[in-house]
């Protein structure tokens, strides 16, 4: 579905408003969103569409993926996160994922910044470098 | 084979010291046409390297507030919505240096012609921001394109830009192909002589959206005259992307400045930046960038400014080289008043311009004196070529004003029949056959004989016989004057008394 300018522009003023102090506020999405549904004003739909992909982008930036060749164990996990959060805040999420296809080691995403310590990762650049 | 393996082992160890790096990634949104959207990437950088699945490579052109638009090199089919895109940190680079003479290489620097690899030593941005003001020096030196048309009425210099401009089949790439062709002849002598002070002329010709079996036809041409070892080839045809098209003119400007900064001088043509903006606007349309006038984007001025500007003739503590550059551009109709040829116009240091109704009249090259201009002028020009060539674009154009006035009636007074007299022979004289560059000293010889009247009463059919003659004699029997005229670079008595005496000797001959 192609969403025009000024749908975009609306969304992004909305999106605009349901920060606090650069956060997002999650009441104010959640009242945003509702007016919006039941005022059904012109091109809602895709207001919300575009809407929900800013409000997506922003949480993935608020949280981290923490992806493992094997599901680690709770002291592990917790230590990580204990890092995260004193790195990011208090506020980031977190959630744990089982890839085989790294074969050891970690890899962690927040927002679009990866930190990679994966054997997989490894053998990519050994595989370019040589 | 102890020692191989010590060094693989210690460039594992290197990785793995540094094996917990942290890269920015991104997801493509949307994939077409050369052209991708990736959202994420948020550290990316403009201009930077990102790197897709599969080991290929794009470009992030447009950075928006929640995506980057970035034009991909290499098969784009292989890409899919989904895949995972990383920075990379790094710019596109193309290998620089003499390896690369002879060679035919894409846009990239990576060989086409299956002659092995290029153990290039060197690598060089392909964006790269021209030289500033001190760094640069004013053009003096002769750029001898072996064309006499050129050579006396439209000198080019090191470093100048000269924009070759005409319709399509109006010999433009003959004109280029033709002094690379003379930079060969040249250096073949210059280093055969074994003058430690002989600085040789290197060439790049750079192809974009040309057809492939013209591309063929030039570099066969070049290597038939022995001139592809002095020349580098870059060629981005009519089949390649956009995105390779675009690329290919930055590349060979870098591969060009590195002559230009290690002492040494180089040629580069640009063949032909009409169809480089086309393939920009192509990209530009793609990556909804807001299109102008013909739907060009709005920076299609600052595309090819920056790019010539890359071309200049630096001073003796930055590099003490030049690089020359000409850009050709082809019109529709004869009109030069459209967009890119105006921009371009004005970015360059003059212009050598084709007409169509000369060349099917049989004037070739179809050199326009009115509208051929060097702003180099005679700065660029030896003292000898000064000397005989001074007048002549001056008188050409009289002549043309009044060949077409003298149409209409017969009784023309004598100074009108003079000048009309004169301008056919030096038209004629200015006749040359393509892939035959003559030497400088060869040029002043035939056009002091001009000058000073001898051919006045041959006649205008048989100029180009005696020219031919002339030539011929000259440069077997009176070699040494012509090395003469070489060496002291002027006309001085004694030249001039030799010269007097051999079209003397010349004209008892010539029957």
């Amino acid at each position: 579905m192609k969403i025009s300018r000024e749908a975009r522009r609306a969304a992004r003023e909305m999106f605009r408003l349901s920060l606090v102090d650069g956060r997002l506020n999650t009441a104010r999405v959640k009242d945003i969103s509702d007016r919006l549904v039941t005022e059904k004003p012109r091109s809602f739909l895709e207001i919300l569409k575009e809407y929900t992909r800013l409000v997506r982008l922003e949480l993935a930036k608020r949280h981290a993926v923490i992806e493992s060749a094997l599901a680690l164990s709770e002291d592990e996990s917790s230590r990580i996160l204990a890092d995260l959060k004193t790195r990011f805040g208090n506020d980031i999420t977190a959630e744990l994922r089982v890839q085989p296809d790294l074969l050891a080691g970690i890899r962690v995403k927040v927002g679009s910044d990866v930190w990679d310590g994966s054997v997989r990762n490894r053998l990519n650049t050994l595989s370019q470098q040589l | 084979m102890s020692n191989i393996l010590q060094e693989l082992e210690a460039k594992i160890e290197g990785i793995q010291s540094a094996s917990t790096s942290k890269t920015n990634v991104g997801i493509v949104r949307e994939i077409g046409d050369g052209v991708a959207k990736i959202e994420g990437l948020s550290g990316a950088m403009l201009n930077e390297m990102l790197e897709f699945p599969g080991g290929l490579y794009g470009l992030a052109l447009n950075l928006e507030e929640t995506e980057v638009g970035a034009i991909i090199l290499g098969d784009y089919t292989k890409i899919s919505e989904g895949d995972e895109v990383k920075t990379t940190g790094r710019l596109l680079q193309v290998p620089v240096g003499k390896e690369l003479l002879g060679r035919v290489v894409d846009s990239l620097g990576q060989p086409l012609d299956g002659k092995g690899p290029i153990n290039a030593k060197e690598f060089y941005p392909v964006e790269k921001i021209a030289p500033g003001i001190i760094k640069r020096k004013s053009v003096n030196q002769p750029v001898q394109t072996g064309i006499m048309a050129i050579d006396a009425m439209v000198p080019v210099g090191r470093g100048q830009r000269e924009l070759i401009i005409g319709d399509r089949a109006t010999g433009k790439t003959t004109i280029a192909l033709d002094t690379i062709l003379n930079q060969a002849k040249i250096n073949q002598a210059g280093e055969a002589g074994g003058d430690p002070n002989f600085r040789p002329l290197y060439s790049i010709y750079v192809a974009i959206g040309q057809k492939n079996a013209n591309i063929a036809r030039v570099i066969g041409t070049l290597e038939e005259h022995d001139a592809l070892k002095y020349t580098v080839i870059v060629a981005a045809s009519a089949s390649d992307s956009a995105t390779n098209q675009y690329i290919a003119p930055f590349s060979g400007a870098s591969i060009g400045e590195w002559f230009m900064q290690n002492g040494q001088d180089a040629i580069i043509v640009f063949d032909d930046l009409s169809k480089h903006a086309n393939a920009y606007r192509q990209i530009s349309l793609l990556l909804k960038r807001p299109s102008g006038r013909e739907a060009y984007p709005g920076d299609v001025f600052y595309l090819h400014s920056r790019l010539l500007e890359r071309s200049a003739r630096l001073a003796e503590g930055y590099g003490n080289g030049s690089l020359t550059a000409f850009p050709i551009i082809e019109t529709q109709a004869g009109d030069v008043s459209a967009y890119i040829a105006t921009n371009v116009i004005s970015i360059t240091d003059g212009q050598i311009y084709l007409e169509a109704d000369l060349f099917f009249q049989g004037i070739r090259p179809a050199i326009s004196v009115g509208l051929s201009v060097s702003r180099v002028g005679s700065a660029a020009q030896i003292k000898a070529m000064k000397q005989v060539a001074g007048k002549i674009k001056g008188d050409l154009a009289q002549y043309r004003e009044l060949a077409a006035f003298a149409q209409f009636g017969s009784d023309l007074d004598a100074r009108t029949k003079a000048t009309l007299e004169r301008g056919q022979r030096v038209v004629e004289l200015f006749k040359q056959t393509q892939y035959q560059p003559m030497d400088v000293q060869l040029q002043a010889a035939v056009l002091w004989s001009m000058q000073k009247g001898y051919l006045d009463t041959i006649p205008v059919e048989r100029i180009k016989e005696f020219q031919g003659k002339l030539q011929e004699f000259l440069s077997t029997r009176k070699e040494s004057t012509l090395s003469k005229i070489l060496a002291k670079k002027q006309i001085d008595e004694e030249v001039e008394k030799e010269l007097a005496a051999a079209l003397e000797e010349f004209k008892v001959i010539f029957k």
